[in-house]
């Protein structure tokens, strides 16, 4: 059976490069699946849970916006941030979101940004949550 | 010092490393995008007719005793800054790095806004706080141009200063393009269209080109004070040689003067 290689990019490192055999990743408008042999692709992501499956187990990532790219069996993710969801703090998550909330909304682009954190917090605490 | 500073260059020289790969697939994605795309336009990447707002940001570092790392910056900075100064109505300085601050303030000149928190490892997180900044400002034209002045970094034995300007970001296509051609003919599926994604990719690439800037000035800071330790290592063993050498001229001079007088005054004595 083809295998695929998942490589997950940050601007401070290489998080992961390895053989997988399925990978989940929220896409700005839903969550795509990717399996060996998929067609050539090039998505916006948003941020969410990237679940990457292997023979031995399943790894559980919170990722924060970016791209992927699908070339013949290799999945490119380029995400600003990476967290093991393990890793991922339920209260610290709790906070922003409580932080995002607070922020002042009174014009357009105040209100794309405050929603653009609260979707980044909730989304944080969901994987946090999912990850007990 | 020489080994501190080797350390903390390794250390630089990793994270820009590891920053390098990212750059490189987005670069790679950008020309994916281009190639299969419509005519890739955004408002980041368009001139703006007049320049109004324009910013300087400069890096240097946070000490001395490397050389002539923030001359070199502060140099070009300080001629850049007068030109930009004279030709924009509205000219902003930013500095990062105290010994920049301070060159400055000596020429009498008050830096808009001042950094000292990039230390030898500027984290991603904080120059995305600083480049959002900027983004948000040129968007609601606050900003019209943005340069840089910055130590790049080029090879262990070459780094020079440069000015960029990352605002307007001109063309997308700005790195080393080393595609191979197979990839030309692959039809792309864009999730969920090409503008959208566009939207994402070029401030992303914008963000990048910043935190490469700093991590380039970074290690070349770092490049700088290694060689000025090695150099300064070097020449306190030279120092040393030559004074242990005068010491033991001195110390062998005295003995055969003691020696002399002993023996005179033994030969004094006999006669």
């Amino acid at each position: 059976m083809p295998i695929l290689k998942c490589i997950v990019v940050t601007p401070e490192a290489t998080l992961l490069d390895e053989q997988v055999e399925f990978v989940a990743l929220p896409l700005s408008d839903g969550e795509i699946g990717i399996a060996p042999n998929r067609g050539p692709m090039i998505g916006r992501l948003g941020c969410g849970e990237m679940r990457v499956r292997r023979q031995d187990g399943t790894d559980r990532y919170y990722i924060d916006g970016g791209f992927v790219e699908v070339l013949g069996n290799v999945v490119s993710v380029l995400t600003h941030r990476g967290i093991l969801a393990e890793e991922l703090d339920e209260i610290t998550a709790e906070e922003q979101l409580a932080a995002a909330r607070a922020q002042p909304a009174n014009t357009p682009e105040l209100m794309a940004i405050r929603a653009r954190a609260v979707a980044q917090a909730r989304a944080q605490l969901r994987v946090a949550r999912r990850a007990e | 010092m020489e080994l501190i500073s080797t350390a903390r260059f390794k250390r630089a020289m990793d994270r820009a490393t590891a920053a390098e790969a990212y750059t490189r697939r987005i670069t790679a994605l950008v020309g994916h995008l281009a190639r299969s795309g419509p005519e890739v336009s955004h408002p980041l990447l368009e001139p703006r007719e007049e320049t109004r707002r324009a910013l300087l940001l400069v890096l240097t570092g946070n000490r001395g005793l490397c050389g002539g790392y923030n001359s070199g910056v502060l140099r070009l900075a300080h001629a850049r800054w007068y030109e930009i100064d004279s030709e924009a109505p509205e000219a902003r300085l930013e500095v990062s790095g105290k010994r920049g601050i301070s060159a400055f303030r000596l020429r009498g000149i008050q830096p808009d806004e001042t950094f000292d928190h990039f230390e030898n490892k500027p984290t991603y997180e904080e120059v995305e706080l600083l480049a959002n900044r900027y983004l948000g400002a040129y968007e609601a034209g606050t900003l019209d141009r943005l340069d840089v002045v910055y130590t790049r970094f080029e090879s262990l034995s070459r780094q020079h200063a440069t000015v960029e300007t990352l605002l307007p970001l001109g063309s997308l296509d700005g790195f080393d393009e080393e595609e191979n051609e197979s990839a030309a003919d692959v039809q792309y599926e864009f999730l969920p269209s090409v503008e959208s994604i566009l939207d994402e990719v070029v401030p992303a690439s914008f963000k990048v080109k910043l935190f490469k800037c700093f991590l380039d000035a970074a290690v070349s800071e770092q490049i700088a004070r290694m060689m000025a330790m090695k150099a300064a290592t070097e020449n306190a063993d030279s120092m040393i040689d030559r004074l242990s050498m005068a010491y033991n001229r001195a110390r062998q001079g005295q003995i055969t003067a003691e020696l002399l007088e002993v023996i005179s005054g033994a030969d004094a004595l006999d006669k």
